[in-house]
């Protein structure tokens, strides 16, 4: 083993992962190329997009600007593990992307949907200023915002709704 | 309502599931095994020849597998003849020098780093008007002039010897004569970068004779013709794979980087990757140019226009194989035809300079025109003092207003129809009309007006819609047309026995739902279920050839052929089933996947049943030519345009110079509609991409040494959520007049959206502070200038 490497062990959408990385590796490289978990992008690289937002416990964050070295011990929710793992049934967001077309290339819309979970697990019943507002930092060059916020508040019914379908 | 069974509906994306769960694979997720990662080493001058050239430190580092310098390669380029691969000169700064293939992105960057280059550095120039000058320096000396320098591929007959395309109609003279009052100004639009979400990349992998490139490329046959046509290869060996795309807004085109990525894979033996970096993607892809245009508009006190004169200035950059479409766009649509003014000018000139060059971008040519046409003619309108949607009622294009194709100001064929009219000797055209979906211009001005409680509004020239504080609130609007072509596309439909349906298409799906479309079409005409259609995109091993998703006329021309694809299908299949049912195939029609007899429906067949009697039921479409349309009122030739208006309502802050656009109305002549939710998203990105042009983005070019200075998505501002108008302050409209030649009567529109926007945004900041905008960008900076603080 290189001697620059570090062995670290990664919870990401409940597996456990044990990689030997380089430390200076941030969580965003770290999940594309070592863990071929490549839902997130990158459209810059330094924290402007939100594209490569992912949630760690209960927070949506920048894994472009997180080093993988920080993570160990905590849960990291990617695009891939939003979905029901053991029904595969879509998370009410994505159905609500999907239905209402909340999307476009598809390049922003993890980021997008992680942003949104995490907004929704911690308030339910959100305004349009407060999804705006938790939205600010993804950015959309398709120009889908208007949809996207339709899609959260649509989204966000079906969960206070249904709540044990989530 | 229609009878239509799916066309219309809001059906979920073919590719919806994929792009919310993660699966959806770009180019920039795909790992081969053995892949070597590529890097470029760039120019950091504008205009400079290589005198030497050093790899050795370079070849010597660990990892390093191939370097590429211009002794390397052929002296060939994809799309033109006086550029190359790589060159002995460089003619910007980000040029490409050199190519790096190393086992890691780390090996090949730090390969870049070791590379040395002596540059003997040349005099350049940046700025359109100055390389106009007699003695600017010359980007190519060899051509002798910086203006219009025949890098087409196809020569350009109706060019006047002094570079300027000219484009005519009626006695410019006499129709400033008759004005009551003449309107001279000076306007500018302001350069843009496309910004896709990722960077330009592609993958090339060979085995033995036979490439296959995984390209991020929203023309995959013209990619493939690219690679054949530089590596010296039959068509029939390369195969480009496109399957998930970018968005790419015109500027996903990885010609240079795609070949040269295949000699470095051919050289090494393995599959290379190349995925550009954010800041090269802003210097290696082709920009929105910033434009000049010099207008003049007369008018008579009753408000009507009397005569038009449109010059602009294009900066092309280093080089561009679409400088004459862009001109020709920027000459018809919005200089000719919104407006059927009874005399016009235009003449539009291109110039070579040592930037970046500007190439394809959402609405090309008639974006930047329709801008400056539609300050102008708000100008107009203060003049007579008319009301500027009363203005703009009275002068519009509408069904039997003159009509043409920028292909015929080309005079060339537009896409393999016979040629159908030529430009006089001195720009003059043998006009056509618009069809009747024409008349959606003034539908749409109404529609955006009512929507948007104009006259509640509008309180007269000079007067905001309101003023609280230094926060002065404005309102305007703008016109917008683009043309709506057909282009050459084919698509093939092969029937599985379990009935269902495989549709292959060279199209790709960038987000506009191009997939999905087609889809809903098969199912429109052969009766089957939406999710038993299957659609296999952009693979040219496999998909039949199609232009590639530009112009707006990917969904539009794709559909075409599918629809077609599916009626030859469905002739095969009455074919099979009528001697089994004892009737003729004309006798028998189809639903619910199951054909049946028309005068017996109890008589029936399962479309599987008779996929599995014909075992391999084929389908193909092509389009037919648009050229074969005559209005039947005139006798004239239709010609393809799609409008739109919007109203943009703004708040501009005295203080700080910040603008703010509180509301946006848009109405848009949309053909039949295929999916009543996905043409939504596309006039979303119309409005999000066009606030950002007029309000934020601002590609800045130093005038000084060319270098792009806002290089990254922190300095160079994207308009984000909070930027744009709350959900409730969004409207917009479709106006469904059937297209004359569109399948089902639906036309592309997305482009034209585009259009509509920059001037209604303009227009609204002189509502709301009195002083007109006609620069380039009106960001904060520029508004406090233009009130003095």
């Amino acid at each position: 083993m290189d001697s620059s490497l570090v062995p670290i062990t990664l919870n990401v959408n409940d597996d456990v992962y044990e990689v030997n990385i380089d430390p200076r590796r941030t969580l965003a490289e770290v999940l594309r190329e070592e863990l071929d978990l490549t839902g997130i992008k990158q459209m810059c690289h330094e924290g402007e997009c939100g594209a490569c937002t992912v949630i760690i416990d209960s927070s949506p964050v920048l894994s472009c600007l997180t080093l993988a070295v920080e993570c160990e011990g905590k849960k990291i929710t990617t695009v891939e593990g939003l979905a029901d793992k053991k029904t595969g049934e879509l998370h009410p967001l994505q159905k609500a992307f999907v239905e209402l077309s909340g999307m476009q290339c598809g390049v922003c819309t993890p980021g997008m949907l992680l942003t949104s979970k995490a907004l929704l697990d911690r308030n339910p019943d959100p305004t349009e200023d407060e999804i705006r507002e938790a939205l600010a930092g993804n950015l959309c060059r398709c120009g889908n915002y208007k949809r996207i916020v339709e899609c959260v508040l649509a989204a966000a019914e079906i969960m206070r709704r249904e709540p044990n379908n989530v | 309502m229609s009878n239509y069974k799916i066309l219309g509906k809001g059906v979920p994306r073919k590719d919806a599931i994929e792009k919310v769960n993660g699966q959806a694979k770009y180019v920039h997720d795909i790992k081969l095994p053995g892949m070597l990662y590529a890097s470029y080493l760039r120019s950091p001058h504008a205009n400079a020849r290589i005198k030497r050239i050093d790899t050795s430190k370079a070849e010597a580092l660990q990892g390093v597998r191939c370097i590429l310098t211009y002794k390397d390669v052929p002296r060939v380029h994809p799309r033109n003849k006086i550029r190359f691969l790589l060159d002995e000169f460089v003619h910007c700064s980000g040029d490409e020098v050199a190519s790096v293939a190393a086992t890691t992105k780390e090996i090949a960057d730090q390969a870049v780093k070791l590379i040395k280059v002596d540059y003997e550095v040349l005099p350049a120039v940046f700025n359109a008007e100055k390389a106009m000058q007699p003695d600017a320096p010359l980007v190519y000396p060899e051509y002798g002039t910086n203006m219009y320098h025949g890098t087409e591929l196809q020569p350009v007959p109706s060019m006047r010897e002094d570079h300027w395309l000219p484009l005519e109609h009626g006695d410019l003279e006499k129709g400033f004569a008759e004005a009551d009052y003449v309107i001279e100004e000076r306007y500018e639009t302001p350069a843009q970068y496309h910004c896709s979400p990722l960077p330009r990349a592609v993958i090339c992998e060979w085995v033995g004779e036979k490439l296959t490139c995984y390209a991020c490329s929203q023309k995959p046959m013209m990619t493939m013709q690219d690679l054949a046509v530089c590596l010296d290869m039959p068509e029939s060996h390369v195969r480009v794979v496109s399957t998930y795309v970018v968005g790419g807004y015109g500027g996903k085109e990885p010609e240079e980087i795609a070949v040269l990525t295949a000699i470095m894979a051919k050289k090494t033996g393995k599959p290379v990757q190349s995925v550009l970096t954010r800041e090269e993607d802003f210097v290696a892809s082709r920009h929105r140019s910033k434009y000049v245009g010099f207008e003049k508009i007369g008018v008579k006190k009753d408000g009507t226009i009397t005569a038009m004169q449109h010059r602009m200035i294009h900066n092309f950059g280093k080089d561009n194989n679409l400088t004459m479409l862009i001109l020709a766009n920027s000459g018809l649509y919005g200089g000719a035809i919104l407006y059927p003014y009874a005399s016009m000018k235009f003449e539009g000139c291109s110039v070579i300079t040592n930037i970046p060059e500007h190439g394809s971008m959402n609405g090309y040519g008639s974006t930047e025109s329709v801008y400056m046409i539609e300050r102008i003619v708000d100008e107009a309108a203060e003049k007579t003092g008319i009301d500027p949607v009363e203005f703009r009622l009275k002068n519009c294009m509408r069904y039997g207003t003159r009509g043409q194709t920028r292909d015929t100001v080309l005079g060339r064929q537009p896409h393999g129809t016979p040629q159908i009219g030529k430009l006089g000797p001195r720009g003059v055209l043998d006009w056509g009309v618009v069809g009747k979906d024409a008349d959606a211009m003034p539908i749409c001005i109404n529609e955006v007006a009512e929507k948007s409680q104009w006259k509640k509004k509008w309180k007269g020239w000079k007067t905001p819609v309101s003023v609280n504080g230094h926060k002065r609130r404005g309102i305007g609007i703008s016109l917008g047309i683009n043309g709506s072509a057909y282009w050459n596309y084919s698509s093939i439909i092969k029937m599985n026995h379990d009935g269902t349906a495989t549709v292959m298409s060279g199209a790709t799906e960038l987000g506009q739902n191009c997939s999905g479309a087609m889809a809903q079409v098969v199912c429109e005409v052969l009766g089957m279920r939406y999710e038993d259609v299957y659609m296999h995109m952009a693979d040219t091993a496999v998909t039949p050839a199609g232009v590639g998703n530009v112009g707006s006329c990917g969904t539009s021309s794709a559909i075409t052929a599918a629809k077609n694809a599916a009626e030859d299908i469905k002739q095969k299949l009455f074919d099979i089933a009528a001697p089994r049912l004892g009737v003729k195939p004309e006798d028998l029609d189809v639903k619910d996947s199951m054909i049946f007899v028309k005068s017996n429906s109890q008589k029936q067949m399962p479309i599987a049943e008779a996929c599995a009697i014909g075992y391999q039921v084929v389908g193909v479409g092509n389009n037919r030519p648009y050229s074969s349309f005559i209005d039947e009122k005139s006798g004239k030739r239709i010609y393809d345009v799609a409008v739109a208006a919007t109203i943009a309502e703004v708040e501009v802050d005295t203080e700080t110079g910040q603008v703010d656009t509180v509301a946006l109305y848009s109405a848009h002549d949309a053909g039949t509609v295929i999916n009543s939710i996905v043409i939504e998203n596309q006039i979303d990105l119309s409005m999000v991409m066009s606030n950002g042009w007029v309000r934020s983005e601002n590609y800045v070019i130093d005038e000084s040494t060319g270098v792009v200075v806002n290089p990254n998505l922190l300095d160079y501002k994207l308009m984000t959520i909070l930027d744009m108008p709350k959900i409730d302050d969004i409207k917009k409209s479709t106006v469904e007049i059937p297209c004359a030649w569109g399948p089902y009567g639906a036309k592309g529109m997305s482009e034209t959206a585009t259009t509509s926007q920059a001037a209604a945004i303009a227009n609204a900041v002189y509502n709301a502070i009195g002083v007109r905008m006609r620069g380039d960008v009106i960001t904060p900076d520029k508004v406090l200038m233009a009130l003095n603080k």
